[in-house]
């Protein structure tokens, strides 16, 4: 059985044990009449990134928005670097956010925007933080045009350089990816990851699964307002026992490992494949650890063990269909 | 239909294309006309968007209402009642003066929802794409606008005539007496919800920020005859005559004064000394050209 | 408070867009224009009348309303309100900013078209009484009619049109109706102020201190209300 959140505890996603989680949301809900939006979602976040999955309508951006103190909770806290979110301004002096909503001052070129952050957030050297901000998101050339102007991906890229002006020790990013080509995207996320390096708290929401499996250090899975699951996914997977792992195996003599497998307790499944074999088990350790014996003894030489389900696709779509 | 071959398969889902009756253009016209009036008053769009035209309707009645509420109460005193209904201030001549602004207001309110979203939107394809001809969607939405408008105009009115008929001591003797008026007061709406709702139908067609579009029509129907009154009093009489016809609210007031034969609000139209019927003859004109340009501007709009 | 100088600047370029400015300056130029107009016609100069029916009942609260909702309305409407909102600023700066800009750019607009049209055609009473009065009138009075709309745009998106009802309906014709309530009328209050320093007002214009005190007011609960608002805005999210 898959273990439910326990409802007292907050489960840490990727804070350090005995240190106050950088970015903490307690037993929240927010509703709008009668409709839901989040249902009493628990988790804290320390230094890394964390990849929000869900699909559209899940709650994401609702989430964020209420991290970001910018929707006052319906119950439960928020509480960033332990003090509450909400009706507190002070908060912003080291979070940053870059929201969903394409539009930012038109009539700004990329250059006065991130200026423009610089000044209000009160840094020391607004110009000049404002131009690492433009490299630092490889700005540089379309920085003097009026964002107006400007792609999606670019103003993307404007709107981050906006939230990074005045280094943000937590910095929250709604749907960063959306239309950025391959090449940004994997600037953007290399440039992530270094900022997560260095101890920052990086949270970004998605509803495409590979963004998420390539960047996130750990998932936080919301459907339907609810937190689904929260983790390192592969470790999520590992908790789903009512359902099975599917393995696939190219080996010297297949029909004869089947055969042999399905003489181990940790296996009830095998089927014959051309090329290869697909076994199901339910138990992941008892199976890999059985695997290379019985291979041995039945004198079979393995030649690719392979988990087939282990991605974050399966993880997510068995846990929206539960 | 099913295909198949070795690198690939076809499969039959039964989707059947429609071959049925088709409803022409007439239906789609209506379609869109009675869109338009549902649009007017926010029907089926949530109660935020009833609040603006359902208010501004409420207040537009409301003095018509009271007018019937006091001389029924007063009927009960005797049979001056009569007399009581001919001396309060809110008469059959006199609510155009009372109502004139709510009428300006709700075009302003709603003639932008109307005529801006589509353009906003970018849906102008969609329609065009149909049946329905450029002309067709422009002349639905005026229509839509125009009839909305007119029900607002005239409720008030028609209150007015059913409490004076059932407030006579004997209805058919009211109704008698009152019939006269119907015909009066018909022509009077008509002519608010053309011109107003036809002058609010160009503006909003050419401005599809609704902030911009609500204050510019606004701007038009209260600016000139203010303009138009400084002129009279300090430049010349002549060359006010000469604009007053130009300003939709100065008009309105000279309808209201030719059909009623009542003395009108404005001090321009009073002193002019134009015709009755000059009135009626510059509100047909801006109501044809109005309408003439809103179709114009769509047969030309670029999409 | 070097924090006012990047919040005032964004809101003035935001505010001051091609369209808008066109319009603005059509608003305020047509008094000017009338009293060309006069002038060379001839006739019967009496700038009192135009300041007060075309400018103080009409113009001037236009030209408020247009600017006043827009200074953080078009912002919250396109969603770029939330750049100011994440930021370590007391709310109570963001609705200064936007209510300083507000009353600056209405009486940057309305204040030269006064002046021109009292000096173009001069006054039937004192033309100086009537240039102090109505400028100083303008002055706080639009900046009040700026003040109350910006931060009614705080609470509805719809405020252009609250403000034209209010402007129209209220000012226009009810609060003439009900005598005991002409204290709340902004337009009430202005022509009193005008009326303080001499200038012939028609009707029967409310006492100087009830003015004066009636435009504080709506200031000092425009600034307050707009700041409580501020700290209590909710930005939703598209999910």
């Amino acid at each position: 059985m898959t273990q439910p959140p326990s409802p007292s505890a907050a489960p840490a996603v990727t804070a350090a044990p005995n240190v106050t989680p950088a970015l903490e949301v307690d037993h929240v809900s927010r509703w709008y009449g009668n409709v839901v939006a989040v249902n009493d979602i628990s988790f804290g976040l320390g230094a890394g990134v964390t990849g929000l999955l869900g699909p559209n309508g899940a709650g994401k951006s609702t989430l964020l928005h209420l991290m970001a103190g910018l929707l006052a909770p319906s119950a439960g806290r928020v509480l960033v670097e332990g003090a509450d979110a909400w009706r507190r301004p002070e908060l912003y002096r080291h979070l940053g956010l870059v929201p969903e909503r394409e539009s930012v001052h038109s009539f700004l070129t990329g250059r006065e925007f991130a200026r423009l952050n610089a000044r209000l957030q009160g840094v020391a050297d607004p110009d000049g933080a404002a131009a690492r901000a433009i490299a630092t998101v490889d700005l540089i050339d379309a920085a003097d045009r009026p964002i107006g102007t400007y792609s999606k991906g670019m103003r993307q890229r404007a709107k981050l350089a906006g939230a990074l002006v005045h280094e943000p020790r937590v910095l929250l990013l709604d749907e960063p990816f959306n239309g950025m080509d391959p090449r940004q995207r994997l600037h953007m996320m290399t440039l992530l990851r270094s900022m997560a390096a260095e101890g920052r708290t990086i949270l970004f929401s998605s509803h495409i699964l590979e963004e998420v499996e390539r960047l996130a250090d750990s998932v936080l899975v919301v459907y339907a307002g609810r937190l689904a699951a929260a983790g390192d996914f592969r470790s999520i997977r590992r908790l789903m026992t009512d359902r099975p792992h599917t393995f696939t195996v190219r080996s010297s003599d297949d029909r004869r490992l089947a055969a042999a497998l399905m003489a181990d307790a940790s296996v009830f499944g095998t089927e014959l494949v051309t090329g290869h074999v697909a076994i199901r088990t339910a138990d992941y350790d008892a199976f890999t650890r059985a695997l290379p014996t019985v291979a041995r003894d039945a004198a079979v030489t393995l030649f690719e063990v392979r988990p087939t389900d282990d991605s974050l696709e399966s993880v997510f779509s068995y846990l929206v269909r539960r | 239909m099913t295909a198949s071959g070795p690198g690939g398969n076809i499969y039959d889902l039964g989707y059947q294309p429609y071959t049925g009756p088709r409803l022409g253009r007439r239906s789609a016209v209506r379609a869109l006309f009675s869109q338009s009036i549902r649009a007017c008053y926010g029907i089926g769009r949530g109660g935020r968007a009833k609040i603006a035209p359902f208010t501004l309707a409420a207040i537009a009645v409301l003095p018509a209402i009271l007018a019937v509420g006091i001389a029924a109460i007063a009927a009960r005193a005797g049979p001056a009642a009569g007399a009581i209904g001919d001396a309060s201030p809110i008469r059959y001549e006199t609510y155009h003066g009372l109502v004139g602004i709510l009428i300006m207001l709700f075009c302003a309110a709603q003639a932008p929802e109307l005529f801006g979203r589509d353009q906003r939107y970018g849906v102008l394809p969609l329609y065009f794409s149909r049946v329905l001809t450029r002309p067709d969607y422009a002349l639905a939405k005026v229509l839509g606008l125009m009839v909305s408008l007119f029900a607002v105009a005239v409720a008030p009115y028609l209150i007015l005539f059913i409490g004076r008929v059932f407030v006579a001591p004997d209805p058919a003797t009211g109704l008698a007496h009152e019939i006269a008026v119907v015909p009066k007061f018909v022509l009077q709406a008509v002519l608010v919800a053309g011109l107003l709702g036809g002058l609010a139908s160009l503006i909003a067609a050419w401005t599809p920020r609704r902030a911009y579009a609500t204050a510019t029509i606004i701007a038009v129907f209260i600016i000139p005859p203010i303009i138009i009154a400084i002129i009279a009093a300090q430049a010349s009489q002549d060359l006010a005559r000469a604009i007053v016809l130009f300003s939709p609210g100065d008009v309105l007031d000279g309808t209201n004064a030719a059909i009623f034969g009542s003395v009108p609000d404005s001090v321009v139209v009073a002193q002019d000394a134009l015709p009755g019927w000059a009135y009626l003859a510059a509100a047909g004109v801006g109501i044809a050209g109005s309408v003439g340009l809103t179709v114009r501007r769509y047969l030309r709009i670029a999409t | 408070m070097s924090v006012m100088a990047p919040l005032i600047e964004v809101t003035l370029r935001g505010l001051l867009g091609r369209r808008r400015t066109i319009l603005l300056a059509l608003l305020a130029g047509l008094p000017v224009l009338m009293a060309l107009l006069i002038k060379v016609s001839g006739g019967r100069p009496d700038s009192d009348r135009i300041l007060d029916t075309l400018v103080v009942r009409t113009v001037m609260p236009l030209v408020a309303l247009i600017i006043g909702t827009a200074a953080i309305g078009s912002e919250i409407d396109d969603g770029t309100a939330v750049y100011l909102i994440i930021k370590p600023i007391p709310r109570s700066r963001i609705a200064l900013s936007k209510i300083l800009v507000a009353a600056g750019l209405t009486a940057a607009m309305i204040i030269p078209a006064v002046l021109l049209t009292a000096l173009l055609l001069g006054s039937r009473n004192d033309t100086a009484t009537t240039v102090v009065g109505f400028t100083v009138a303008c002055l706080v009075g639009g900046s009040a009619y700026a003040a109350a709309f910006v931060t009614l745009s705080l609470f509805t998106s719809r405020a252009l049109l609250l403000g034209l009802a209010y402007v129209l309906i209220w000012e226009g014709v009810l609060s003439g109706l009900l005598e005991g309530t002409k204290f709340l009328s902004i337009r009430q209050a202005t022509l009193g102020v005008a009326a303080a320093f001499g200038v012939h007002v028609p009707g029967d214009p409310l006492a100087p201190g009830v003015s004066v005190a009636v435009l504080i007011v709506v200031l000092a609960v425009a600034f307050a209300l707009g700041s409580w608002r501020l700290a209590r805005f909710e930005i939703r999210g598209g999910d």
